[in-house]
Parts: structure tokens; sequence; C-alpha cells
């Protein structure tokens, strides 16, 4: 997030677009709700199903799936055709507005209509409430991320932004809701294949210069690695011949799940480190026991880029170890020993090798409520909120984009598009809450979500069976009939290894980031 | 009567955890106030008012009800012996009227029963509110109590005025710890008493809210609209003293199978959901209707006291203020 979460109690105006908050994020879904209802502010949402915030909204755009840069381009055409843009802001603070402005000249609400269904007046209203209020905050999540134009759909939402002057200031910005408690952090630590942490880039040979001086190596490759999706490419063709997975599940969580497992199994060697036997780890040759949150310490970096510190709440249950120890002790036996006496010593290391982190010290986490980097030095205060006065780059730069439709469309033979998401009672493959009973109890099976129509045409009612059926699989699953969802779009979650959705999604990867795009397929439907 | 001077507490808590389990109020890094085992220089004076309830105590989160191994079923209960200190009278009105559900009529919980008979209670009584959400008084309770206590304690500045309410009270204070009252303490605690009384903000609005909802309670569209707020944590249902519905569910052990207890919500929508599917509390608006009609209708048509004593905990954890006093407000319109 370009902007902090006690800044959502003052804004004045929220898009919420690809981002079902109260499901997945309540507690900031919590600080939306009162800015609207004590304090007025002014409700956007953006999402093709009627999620509960879409009953607060002023104005609910149900936008077809899939078709978010056009309905970006849309509120950017109105907003520019109406002169609501921050024409300050873009001659002083940004770059390529001309490039930005030919593009979207070219979606006029009646064009955003057909593409996205939604209607011209509501598409004006809104880009009236978000451009005509100083405090407004955009802020998405896998709705937006999860398309073959996921990194289309997050530059158009810095775009609209931008243009108008809602970057740098408190209860604005645009902010994408972390999934995970330490997402951020895992990217800011550098689990990823081309940085190391802090966002260094490993092709920058100074850069690679001085983590071989403090980590007393050579050689260190300049090429990034691979991603999740190519590393599973790779295992399935044979490049890959040893898998390390800590803490994932992508038997169930990757697209095309059964293509996983095929190539999970086409492995030599596969390392599964968690903290329950998941099924993923049932294919491992080793798996390596991990503690749980309570049992170690360390820290987290929420959404927020706040880095705090957990403490150990119980002793490690016997066998297991933390992640860190057991990484230690991993590199140790490998021939390069890792000498940390406790977390505290790796925070020590990232404090002096990462300079967002280089005042997130021990000392001061300890009994506070942690900082927000980017925090560089001891005295530095950290960062509720980034970009003030000069973007981080410079001038923020306008990447206009142009409309490019799912991988998978409906079609005759398979006439549904699904999409899938999250309930708030499992997290990701259920691997931790579909072991707690009461959870369980109130979601215990997935269930294919369908409009009503769409049910009277294939005679359903709920709690009706049907095969749902896509190009890669097959599953069995009682409808629920709702108009949460809309007519020819069905919906289920991602949650039950026994009923994996994720057998039907398609492995089609945005060309960027590689994320799949879990939010768009086509199926068909048969009642049983 | 007794008093206890403030500076002998810790000396007195010390000596009662030799040979009982003492809890006390216990401020975790002065955020959340918790009771907590009594450890030395934990405790802390003023005493405040604990986030969670006291009914934890007798009823906790979690706990095993029986145990089945092989032909052998174990039912365990409590025994171990649990003096409480500094809970406020709110929640000793909390466990008066969990008792009735718990440990008399019909139904008489053998787990709660048992910690029940091994708890001793001294509360304090509240001198002026613990915290801005504080309305026991406009729930018809008291920021004292009459009777139904081992011993209650009234701040009178230097020290505290010793109460007795039970035979177990009365041994406790015949302890060195106590010291003879001083002489004119049986006006000063009338004056404490109505110095309490006054200092209670009052929100009317509770009393004309339970006749509301007797009459003719606001329709369903009143309570959707509330709802919508509503993001089914549950929080409301696990603070709130006077909340005992639990979910019941079978475990494997090593030596076995374990039933366990846990609290549950009725907010949530599987608490009510048939076999069938079907549910008879299907939308947000609707159990929260059911919610704040048991505690503010059927309690006092059944039982003449509304199932809400004002503690104002709910209010405190609601993350988007939907507690019984903005509740209790909305209903007034």
């Amino acid at each position: 997030m370009t902007n902090s979460i006690a800044e959502f109690e003052d804004a004045e105006a929220f898009l919420v677009i690809g981002s079902n908050t109260t499901e997945q994020h309540p507690l900031i879904a919590s600080k939306i709700i009162s800015a609207v209802a004590k304090k007025g502010a002014q409700l956007i949402v953006a999402d093709p199903r009627e999620i509960p915030l879409a009953k607060m909204a002023a104005i609910h755009l149900r936008h077809k799936v899939g078709t978010d840069v056009a309905l970006l381009n849309g509120l950017m055409h109105i907003i520019l055709k109406e002169g609501l843009e921050a024409r300050t802001y873009i001659r002083e603070r940004t770059e390529n507005f001309e490039e930005m402005r030919s593009i979207v000249s070219d979606y006029p609400p009646e064009k955003v209509r057909e593409l996205t269904g939604v209607d011209s007046g509501d598409l004006e209203k809104a880009a009236r409430i978000y451009a005509g209020h100083e405090k407004a905050m955009l802020v998405y999540a896998m709705g937006i991320t999860q398309h073959i134009t996921g990194t289309d759909n997050v530059k158009s939402c810095a775009n609209l932004a931008m243009l108008t002057g809602h970057v740098g200031y408190g209860s604005t910005g645009v902010n994408p809701l972390r999934g995970q408690n330490n997402v951020q952090g895992a990217c800011d630590m550098g689990a990823l294949p081309n940085v190391f942490s802090g966002y260094q880039s490993v092709s920058d040979p100074a850069i690679r210069e001085k983590f071989q001086a403090a980590w007393h190596v050579q050689g260190m490759d300049e090429s990034p690695g691979l991603t999740v999706t190519e590393m599973l490419e790779g295992a399935e063709a044979g490049k890959i011949k040893a898998l390390y997975v800590l803490g994932e599940n992508p038997v169930v969580s990757d697209p095309n799940a059964k293509h996983a497992a095929r190539a999970l199994k086409q492995l030599d060697f596969l390392v599964v480190q968690d903290i329950f036997m998941t099924e993923t780890a049932r294919l491992a040759n080793v798996i390596l026991p991990a503690s749980g949150f309570a049992e170690k310490t360390g820290t987290f970096t929420n959404t927020e880029r706040r880095v705090q510190l957990s403490r150990e709440a119980m002793a490690p249950l016997e066998g297991t170890k933390p992640d860190w120890e057991i990484i230690c002790e991993l590199s140790g036996r490998c021939g390069y020993p890792m000498d940390y006496d406790s977390p505290m010593g790796i925070l020590d290391e990232i404090n002096q090798l990462t300079p967002s982190y280089g005042g997130i010290t021990h000392e001061r986490i300890k009994d506070t409520w942690g900082l927000s980097w980017p925090c560089p030095d001891k005295d530095h205060p950290g960062t509720p909120f980034l970009h003030r006065g000069r973007f981080a780059r410079g001038l923020g730069r306008f990447e206009p984009k142009e409309f490019i439709p799912p991988a998978e469309l409906p079609d005759e033979e398979y006439p549904f598009v699904l999409t899938t998401g999250r309930i708030r009672f499992h997290y990701h493959t259920g691997t931790m809450t579909r072991r707690i009973p009461l959870l369980e109890r109130e979601a215990p099976t997935a269930v294919l979500e369908m409009n009503p129509a769409d049910a009277r045409r294939l005679r359903l009612k709920n709690g009706n069976m049907v095969a749902v059926e896509s190009r890669r699989g097959e599953l069995r699953m009682p409808v629920a009939v709702t108009t949460v969802v809309p007519e020819g779009v069905v919906f289920s979650t991602f949650h039950y290894g026994e009923n994996n959705i994720n057998e039907l999604t398609i492995g089609a990867v945005d060309p960027v980031s590689k994320i799949p795009e879990y939010k768009n397929c086509a199926v068909s439907i048969r009642r049983l | 009567m007794k008093r206890l001077r403030k500076d002998r507490v810790s000396a007195f808590l010390r000596e009662m955890n030799e040979s009982e389990t003492v809890l006390c109020p216990c401020s975790v890094d002065d955020r959340d106030n918790l009771l907590m085992p009594f450890e030395e220089g934990s405790r802390r004076e003023p005493v405040g008012k604990t986030t969670n309830s006291a009914k934890g105590v007798l009823f906790p989160q979690k706990e095993d009800i029986i145990t089945f191994m092989g032909d052998h079923i174990s039912k365990e209960t409590a025994t171990d012996k649990v003096l409480v200190f500094g809970i406020r009278p709110c929640d000793m009105m909390g466990i008066h009227f969990t008792d009735r559900f718990m440990t008399r009529g019909g139904f008489r919980d053998p787990h709660y029963s048992a910690r029940r008979k091994n708890l001793t209670i001294i509360v304090v009584a509240c001198h002026e509110p613990p915290s801005e959400s504080c309305f026991c008084l406009d729930a018809e309770r008291k920021p004292y109590l009459d009777e139904g206590f081992d011993l209650q304690l009234f701040d009178a500045g230097d020290g505290y005025i010793v109460v007795p309410g039970s035979s177990r009270g009365e041994t406790l204070m015949g302890t060195h710890a106590f010291e003879d009252s001083h002489r004119g303490d049986t006006a000063k605690l009338e004056e404490i008493k109505k110095k309490s009384l006054d200092s209670q903000r009052t929100r009317p609005g509770f009393s004309k809210a339970v006749e509301r909802l007797k009459r003719d309670g606001p329709d369903e569209a009143f309570w959707e609209s509330l709802a919508l707020k509503c993001i089914d944590c549950g929080s409301c249902v696990y603070v709130c003293p006077t909340c005992t519905c639990f979910n019941v569910f079978d475990r494997s052990a090593e030596t076995g199978f374990v039933r366990t207890r846990t609290w549950d919500a009725c907010l949530h929508a599987g608490f009510t959901r048939e076999t069938s599917g079907h549910n008879p509390r299907p939308t947000f608006g609707s159990r929260l209707a059911r919610r704040h009609e048991h505690k503010l209708k059927f309690d006092v048509m059944n039982y003449n006291e509304a199932g809400c004593v004002g503690c104002g905990r709910c209010t405190d954890a609601c993350p988007v203020g939907l507690g019984a006093i903005e509740i209790i407000e909305a209903i007034n319109g």
C-alpha cells in the first residue's frame, strides 16, 4: 500500500475494485464501513459480484469479469472530458501524460458500456466522486491482479490515481491489500526471482558486490531466477530436478491443479517444509516439520509496510523447528554455515544490507507497534505514506494500456465464466483453518454460486448437485443460488483440496508477473 | 465490615496464591486489561475494567468435557480452588445471570458447577465508571452489589472498606490481612455508594428500547440496515459476560477421543443452520435481531431481568460500532 491503514478513517471517497474487503480484510473493511456510515464518505465498489460492501456503496459498477482496464480507462476518459483531472499535479509530478490522454480518448462511455456492461450514467457518477474528492483512496486486491492483464490492471489503477492527484498525500493512494500477514515481508526480503532484499536488483553489479562481500561468496548469478509458475513448467519439462517448497501448497493453489501435481511428480527430489501434512507434502521425498507462528520469534511486515515483532508464545512442538533454524541448518550441511544466534541477529543483517529497513532495529520495535518502511536510519520515524512531494522514481510515469480480453472466453461448449475467490472462514488451501471445527461448520464444502436466472434455465434449485466442467477437468458440487453473481457467471472458492476448483482454472499467466488468471475461465454446467 | 490497605493487597493475594489459584486484572503492555494468574509485580492499581468479561473463569473459551478411552468414558471436572480478585459488579451480575442457566432448573452443567463451587470472588465496586462505555445504571444495575459476592471492596481513597457477602467472605475477612474498620466507615460507605451512583453517566434509552422491543420491535428492514456494517467477527459475543452459547466437537487424541466445547456465536450462520441446509436465521439482520431481542426482550419476559448488564464491552470490542449502546440508540431512533 502507498498509504496506511489509519488513513482510511479520514478518507472522503473510496474506489474499491477487485477486493471483497469484508471477507478478506475485515478490519480494513471495518474502517471503510465506519468512514461511510459515520462520516458520510462516498464508496464506489467495482466488482462483478455483489459483495457485501456493495450494499453500502453510492455506486456499484458491476463490470464483466476481466474488463478492468476498459473500466478504468473509461473513468479516466470521463475525468478528462469533464476537466476533473489534477492539472498542476500532472504538470509538476508526472510524465507521459499525452500518450495517456490519447489512449483513453478511445474509451468513451458507450464503448466502455459495450466492453464492460456498465451503465454510462453510473460510470460518470463514479468518475465524479473519485475525482471530486481530495481524499480519495483506491483499494484493490486479487480481483485486479489475478488476470493475464494483472500488470496492466495495476498500472491502470496507478494512472487513475495520478490523473486525479491522489498519490503522495494522506488518505489517498493506490492500496493493494496484501493477502497474508507477511507476504509484504516475504517480497521485501527478496523472496522474488529478480531482487535481493529491499528490491535491490540482482542485475546491478554494485548491489551484487555488496551482498557478496557481506556473505563472503563470489560469483552470484546476475540473471533472474524463475517464478513459481515457471518452476512447475520446468519440472514438467524435466528441466527442474529438485524443488524445496516452504509453507505453500501448490497441489491445491496452482491453476490447472492436476497439471501442477503431475509436474511435481516429475521431480527427482521434492522437499516440503510446513506445519501440517498438506496435499503437496504427501508428494514429498522429505518433509521438514516447521513451527507455527506462536512458536517462533521474528518480524512480520504487514500490508501497510509495517514491520512488527512477533514473540514466541510457546515452545515449538517436539520435533519441529522455526523456519530460520531449518534453513540455517540445511545451509550448513550443504557447506555454507549460517551462524545467526537468533532472529535478532538476522534483523541486524537486514538493517545493514537493506536501505529501506536500515532503521527498523530490534531495539526500536521491541516495545512498539513497529515501523513502516522506508525507514533508512535509526532516527527516521518511518513512512506512513509513500511518494510525498515526489515519486520514488522522480516523476510518476503514466503507463496507459489498451484493453485485452481474458484468455478463455465463454463459448457454446463452455458457456459460463467461472471466477474464483475466497470466503472469510477459510484461509487459502485450508491447511490451517479446515482443522478448526467452528470454521469448518460455517463453510464445510465448496459450493458454486449461480444467478437465479441461470438456475431457472438449468432447472436447478439451491443445493442441487451439478457437474462443473472446464477444458481441464470436472468437479461435482452443490449450487448456491444467489444474486451475488450476475447472469452467466459462477463463483467458487479454492479452499477445498478434496473438491479443488483449481483443477478447472486455466494456466494462462500475466506476461510480466506470471500470475495465473484465477479470476476467469470458461466452464459448462450440467445438472446431476 | 473491615478495612484492607491498598499496599497490603499484593501481600494478601500472594498469601492466598499459596493455597489456590489467584486471578487478578493485569494490564498487558499497558493495552489490554486481562484476568491473569497473580504474579509478583504484575498486579497494579487501579483495577480498571477487564477487556474480556470474567466468564472465562467458569466457562473457558475451550475445554475438554468428555474423554473416551476404549470402553472407558470419563467426565472430568475442575477441582482447583480459584480466587478472583478485582472483577467489577457488572461482571458479578453476569455470573449471577449465567448461574441461572448453568446451575439451576432442568439443566446443570457439571463443569461450570464444579468451577463455581470452588470459586471465591472479591469484587471491587466502581467509585466511578472505569470506562467511557459503562452504562450499568441505565441497564438497571448498580456500580456496586447488594448481595451475591464473597467480599466487596469499596475504594475509600487511602484503602478499601471491605464488606462480606458470604460465609466464605466472613472467613477470609478474619485473616490477618484485614484490619478493623475505622470509626465512621458505615457513614463513609453510604457516602461512597451515593457518589458512585452520581458519577455514573446515564444513557437514557435502555428501558425505552426494552419497551419498544416488547411492544412492536423494529421491523426486518431496520435490522438488515444495521447489519450492513456487521463483519461477523463474533467479538461482541465473546466479550459478553452473559453469552454462553457453545459448540461441541469430537477429535481424536493419542489415547482415544476427546469431546471439546468452545465458545460459539449466534451471529455466525452455521449456529442456526439445520442439517437440511435450511437456516431459520438466514441473514445478518435476522441474527443481529435475535441476539439483541434475546437479551433485551425475551430475557426480560422470561426472567424479569435483561441479559445485558451494561458493561459496554461489546461497544469497546466491535470494530464497526455495533455494540449494545449503538443498538439501543438505533432502536430508540
